[in-house]
C-alpha cells in the first residue's frame, strides 16, 4: 500500500517536471515577445529591448527554467509579468474562488448523477430510463458555452431573475449566492449528463448479476433489491470516475469562467496563456497535475478499499 | 517677462476675423486658438460674443446642477495598473484618469484645451513652447501642484529606461536619437535617446515651465494629453495604486487586478464636480457574452467601447442608450516598397479595386465613415475633401496591366484576429482585390504576435488610433524614416509638402497644404483604408453626463445619475 502511494507520488514528480519544462518550451516557441505584449504596439524597438533585459528574457530558454525551477524548489512561485506581482496570492486567490464553485457543483453532482443513473440504470430500457439517457446525452453533447448562452438568455434577459455574470462583487444589487446559480447550473448540467451514463451502466451491469435475481427470486421488494445489494455494487466503477470530475470542476472551468466573467483560476491561465506570463502558467500547471494526480491516486485507493476483489490481489 | 505674460501670438486676431466671417467653424476656431495659447474660458467667451448667448461649453451644457451622490459601474478591463507612464491600452488610463490629470484635455469635440496649465503659448516658429500652471491645484496629499512636479513626470517619461511612448511623440522636439558608439552583435550602431539640449525642458519659476525644442512641433498640447502622460506624484518614482496622491476628481480606493476597481470622490477638488460618490469598474474579461450579460442584469451602467458583435443585442435592451462619436480610428492596409507593389500604378490598383462605402457596411454596421486612403479623415480640421475614391476594377486592371501584371498579381497580407472587425475588414478586401486579379491570402496572427511584427510584415492590416489632428498621423506614419512608418514609404515630395502643413497654424490655409498631400496619397501612397470608424458604447439611462470620446476615454467626473 505504502509502495502504491509512493510509486504513484514519483510518477506525479516526473510528469510535473516533464510538463512544467514543456510548458516553457512552447511559450518559447509561440510567436509575440512579452515585453512587446506588455509596453504595446506604440513602444519603440530600443524600450522593447531594454523590458526585454529587465525581464531575462534574453537567456536560453534552459537557463530560465532551472532559475524558475530552483525558485520553486524554495517554496517561490516567481512573480507574474501580466499582474505585476509574485504569483502566490493572485493564485491563492483565484484558486479559491474556483474551488468554492467545484464544491458547490460537486455537492450537487454527485447526489444528482447516482440518483438518476439509478433510477435510469434499474430498468433499462424503461420509458424513464429513456427519458434520463437522452436529457443526460443532450445536456453533455452541448458545450459550456452554448449552455451558458442558453441559460442566459433564459434566466437573465427573458425572466431577469438572475444576474449575468458573476464577478463576485457584492455591490451590483445582486447577492453573492445569486451570482453562483448560473455557473453552477452550467457545469452540473454539462458535467452530470456524463456520470448519470456512468452509473446508469454500472447499474444495468449489476441488475444483471445472478445475485439480483437471487434476491429477487427469495422475494425482497424491488427497492429493498436496489438499496441493499444493487446499489453500493453499483457504485464502485463510477466512483473512480467521479472522483476525476474534480480535475474537471476545478482545472477544466476555463469556458465557464470566461461567461461568467468569474475571477477564478481558469479565466486567469486564459489570460496568463494569452499574455505568455510564464510563471503563472507553470504555476498553475503544477496545481493542475497535482490535482490530476492526487484524485487518481485518491481514485486507486478507494477504489481497493470498496472492492475486495482488488485489495486481495 | 511681464511683457511676454501679456503677449497674444499674432496669428488670433485674424483667426477672430476668419471666424467672424465663418472662413473657420467654430471648432476649429477653438482648437486653433487655444493652440496658440488662448485660455480656455477666453477662447469659449470669443465664442460666446459673436455667436450669442446660446453657446456654452459642452462641460457647462446641463440645464441645472446635476444630482450629487450614487454609484456608476462601467464594465471595462483592469489590467495591471501600477506604472501609468508605460501604459500601452487605452482602458488602463481610463482607470488612472479618474484620479490623475493631464496638463491639456482633449475632449470629446476634439479640441484640446489647457487643463492642469492655466494657458501655452507657442513661439511663431513653433519651436519654444511657454507652459503656464494653473495655481488653484492641490494634490490629494493637501500638496500645491508646481512646476517641478510636472517637470519630474516629463523627464520621467522621457527616459528611455521607463518604457513610455511619450518618447516617441517628443522624438525630433526634445530628444534625439544618438548614437552610442558601441555596435550590436549584428554590428549595427546601439542608438539611444536623449535630450537634444541640456535645456530642453526649463523651468522659469514655480509655475512656468519652457519646452525648449530641436525643431518645431504643432501639437504639443495633443502630446501632453497622450493617454499615458499622467501628472503623478514624483515621491511615488512612476508607481500608482491605492493611496497615491492624484490631483483628479476620484482617489483610487480599491485595485484588484482583473477583477474591479473602486474609485471615491475626493474633497477640494480643483475642476468642476465630482457628482458620483463613487466610480466602479467591474473587469467582465475579454468575452463579448459576459460584457452584455452584465449589462442585461444591470451588474453594469455603462461599457467602455461595445464591439461589432455585441451591437445588435444591446440595441435591443430597452434601458440602455446608444452613444456614438466620429473617430479617426481606422485600420491601414499598407505594403513594402517591394515587387509587386514597388510600382505607383500597383498600389494605387489595390485602391481603386475596393469601395470603401461597402466594406463600412460589411466590417463596421455602417458606423463611422468610408475610408479615405490619404489617411486625413473627416474629423481633422484640416481635413480637405477631394472626393471619395470610387472603385474602379477595370481602371485597377489596367494599372496592373500597364505596370506589368496582365495576369495579376499574388500576395499575402499579414492581419490580427481580433477585434473582430479588422479581420472582417480584410477578408472582405480581399474578395473585392480578386475581381481585379489581385490574389491575396490572409495570414491571421494572434495581437501580440503582430504587434511584434507589424512594421515589418511586408503587407499588413494595421489599426491606427485616433489622433486629433491629420498631419500628427502623416508625421507618425509616412514620413521617410520615422519609427512608426510601417510601410517604409519614401517620399520626398510628399515630406516636405508635409513639413509644409506642419508649420501652417492658419487651419483655412493648411487644408489647402493639405490638397496636394492627400491628392499625392491617392496616387503613389501605400496605404489601403477601408474606413473610418465611429466609436460607439451603450449606458443605462439613469446615468448622465456621458459623450462618446474619439479614443473612448471616461470623464468620471462628468457623469452624475439622472432623477428618477
Amino acid at each position: 500500500m505504502l509502495n502504491f502511494v509512493l510509486r504513484r507520488l514519483g510518477q506525479m514528480a516526473f510528469t510535473i517536471i516533464v510538463a512544467s519544462f514543456l510548458i516553457f518550451a512552447v511559450s518559447e516557441w509561440t510567436p509575440g515577445s512579452v515585453a512587446r505584449k506588455t509596453l504595446g504596439p506604440y513602444a519603440t524597438e530600443q524600450q522593447v529591448q531594454i523590458l526585454t533585459e529587465e525581464l531575462g528574457l534574453d537567456r536560453p530558454v534552459v537557463v530560465r527554467y532551472l532559475e524558475w525551477a530552483g525558485n520553486i524548489l524554495q517554496g517561490d512561485l516567481g512573480y507574474s509579468t501580466l499582474y505585476k506581482q509574485p504569483v502566490a496570492p493572485i493564485f491563492r486567490d483565484r484558486l479559491a474562488n474556483t474551488a468554492m464553485l467545484a464544491a458547490i457543483a460537486f455537492a450537487i453532482i454527485v447526489p444528482v448523477s447516482i440518483l438518476f443513473g439509478v433510477l435510469a440504470g434499474m430498468r433499462e430500457g424503461s420509458l424513464l430510463d429513456r427519458v434520463i439517457s437522452v436529457a443526460a446525452i443532450i445536456c453533455t453533447s452541448l458545450p459550456e458555452f452554448a449552455l451558458g448562452a442558453f441559460l442566459s438568455s433564459i434566466f437573465v434577459i427573458w425572466l431577469g431573475i438572475l444576474p449575468g455574470t458573476s464577478t463576485l462583487d457584492p455591490g451590483s444589487g445582486w447577492s453573492i449566492a445569486s451570482q453562483l446559480v448560473l455557473p453552477v447550473m452550467v457545469m452540473v448540467l454539462y458535467d452530470a449528463g456524463y456520470v448519470i451514463r456512468m452509473v446508469r451502466a454500472s447499474m444495468i451491469e449489476v441488475m444483471l448479476a445472478p445475485y439480483i435475481r437471487t434476491a429477487i427470486l427469495k422475494g425482497l421488494s424491488f427497492p429493498d433489491v436496489i438499496r441493499r445489494h444493487a446499489l453500493r455494487n453499483a457504485l464502485i466503477a463510477p466512483f473512480t470516475v467521479i472522483l476525476l470530475q474534480i480535475n474537471y470542476l476545478i482545472t477544466g472551468v476555463v469556458v465557464v469562467e470566461a461567461v461568467f466573467a468569474y475571477p477564478g483560476f481558469g479565466r486567469m491561465m486564459l489570460e496568463a496563456a494569452l499574455n505568455k506570463d510564464v510563471a503563472l502558467i507553470e504555476a498553475g500547471a503544477l496545481v493542475a497535475v497535482a490535482i490530476a494526480v492526487t484524485t487518481q491516486v485518491a481514485g486507486d485507493i478507494g477504489y481497493m478499499l470498496l472492492n475486495p476483489r482488488i485489495r486481495i490481489a | 517677462m511681464a511683457d511676454r505674460e501679456n503677449r497674444i501670438h499674432p496669428f488670433i486676431p485674424k483667426l477672430v476675423d476668419q471666424y467672424e466671417q465663418r472662413k473657420v467653424d467654430r471648432r476649429e476656431f477653438l482648437r486653433t486658438s487655444t493652440l496658440l495659447g488662448l485660455s480656455a474660458a477666453t477662447a469659449y467667451g470669443i465664442v460666446g460674443r459673436i455667436d450669442g448667448p446660446g453657446f456654452v461649453p459642452q462641460a457647462r451644457a446641463q440645464d441645472a446642477t446635476p444630482k450629487k451622490g450614487g454609484i456608476v459601474r462601467v464594465s471595462i478591463r483592469i489590467p495591471d495598473l501600477s506604472t501609468p507612464h508605460i501604459f500601452s491600452w487605452v482602458y488602463d488610463s481610463n482607470s488612472v484618469r479618474q484620479c490623475n490629470d493631464y496638463l491639456t484635455r482633449t475632449g470629446v469635440d476634439n479640441i484640446t484645451v489647457p487643463w492642469l496649465l492655466e494657458n501655452w503659448e507657442a513661439s511663431d516658429d513653433l519651436k519654444t513652447w511657454t507652459l503656464r500652471l494653473r495655481k488653484d491645484v492641490k494634490w490629494s496629499n493637501g500638496e500645491q501642484f508646481v512646476a517641478d512636479h510636472a517637470i519630474w513626470n516629463l523627464k520621467h517619461m522621457l527616459d528611455p529606461a521607463t518604457g513610455s511612448s511619450v518618447l516617441g511623440l517628443f522624438s525630433g522636439f526634445l530628444v534625439e536619437d544618438k548614437d552610442t558608439g558601441q555596435k550590436d552583435a549584428d554590428g549595427n550602431p546601439v542608438m539611444t535617446t536623449d535630450y537634444w539640449d541640456a535645456n530642453a525642458i526649463e523651468k522659469k519659476d514655480d509655475f512656468t515651465i519652457v519646452l525648449n525644442g530641436k525643431g518645431p512641433q504643432m501639437a504639443v498640447p495633443e502630446n501632453l494629453f497622450h493617454y499615458p502622460a499622467f501628472m503623478l506624484w514624483p515621491e511615488d518614482n512612476g508607481k500608482w495604486g491605492v493611496g497615491s496622491p492624484g490631483t483628479g476628481p476620484f482617489d483610487p480606493a480599491v485595485i484588484e487586478t482583473g477583477k474591479r476597481a473602486v474609485f471615491k470622490a475626493r474633497e477640494g477638488y480643483w475642476g468642476e464636480g465630482p457628482y458620483l460618490d463613487e466610480l466602479h469598474f467591474i473587469d467582465h474579461g475579454d468575452d463579448p457574452s459576459a460584457q452584455v450579460a452584465a449589462m442585461a442584469s444591470r451588474q453594469a451602467d455603462g461599457m467602455y467601447e461595445a464591439s461589432v458583435t455585441q451591437y445588435e443585442v444591446l440595441k435591443q435592451m430597452p434601458h440602455l442608450e446608444l452613444y456614438q462619436g466620429v473617430s479617426a480610428q481606422t485600420g491601414v492596409a499598407r505594403v513594402h516598397p517591394i515587387k509587386p507593389f514597388d510600382d505607383a500604378r500597383v498600389r494605387k490598383a489595390l485602391r481603386l479595386a475596393v469601395d470603401t462605402p461597402k466594406l463600412l457596411q460589411l466590417a463596421h454596421l455602417n458606423i463611422g465613415a468610408p475610408g479615405e486612403h490619404h489617411h486625413v479623415a473627416p474629423v481633422h480640421p484640416e481635413y480637405a475633401d477631394i472626393g471619395l475614391m470610387q472603385q474602379d476594377i477595370e481602371g485597377a486592371k489596367k494599372l496592373l496591366a500597364d505596370a506589368g501584371y496582365p495576369d495579376g498579381i499574388e500576395a499575402e497580407i499579414s492581419c490580427k484576429q481580433d477585434p473582430a472587425w479588422e479581420l472582417i475588414a480584410v477578408q472582405a478586401m480581399t474578395e473585392m482585390w480578386k475581381q481585379a486579379g489581385i490574389n491575396v491570402k490572409i495570414n491571421v496572427m494572434p495581437s501580440s504576435a503582430y504587434w511584434d511584427n507589424w512594421t515589418k510584415v511586408p503587407f499588413g492590416f494595421t489599426a491606427w488610433t485616433h489622433r486629433p489632428l491629420g498631419v500628427m498621423v502623416l508625421g507618425l506614419a509616412y514620413r521617410t524614416g520615422v519609427p512608426w512608418n510601417e510601410s517604409n514609404w519614401s517620399n520626398k515630395k510628399f515630406d516636405e509638402l508635409l513639413s509644409v502643413a506642419e508649420g501652417i497654424l492658419d487651419v483655412e490655409e493648411r487644408r489647402q497644404a493639405m490638397v496636394p498631400i492627400e491628392e499625392l496619397m491617392l496616387e503613389e501612397g501605400p496605404a489601403v483604408i477601408p474606413l473610418w470608424r465611429g466609436m460607439f458604447t451603450f449606458w443605462d439611462k439613469k446615468v448622465g453626463g456621458f459623450k462618446q470620446h474619439p479614443t473612448s476615454y471616461i470623464f468620471g467626473e462628468q457623469l452624475y445619475l439622472n432623477e428618477a
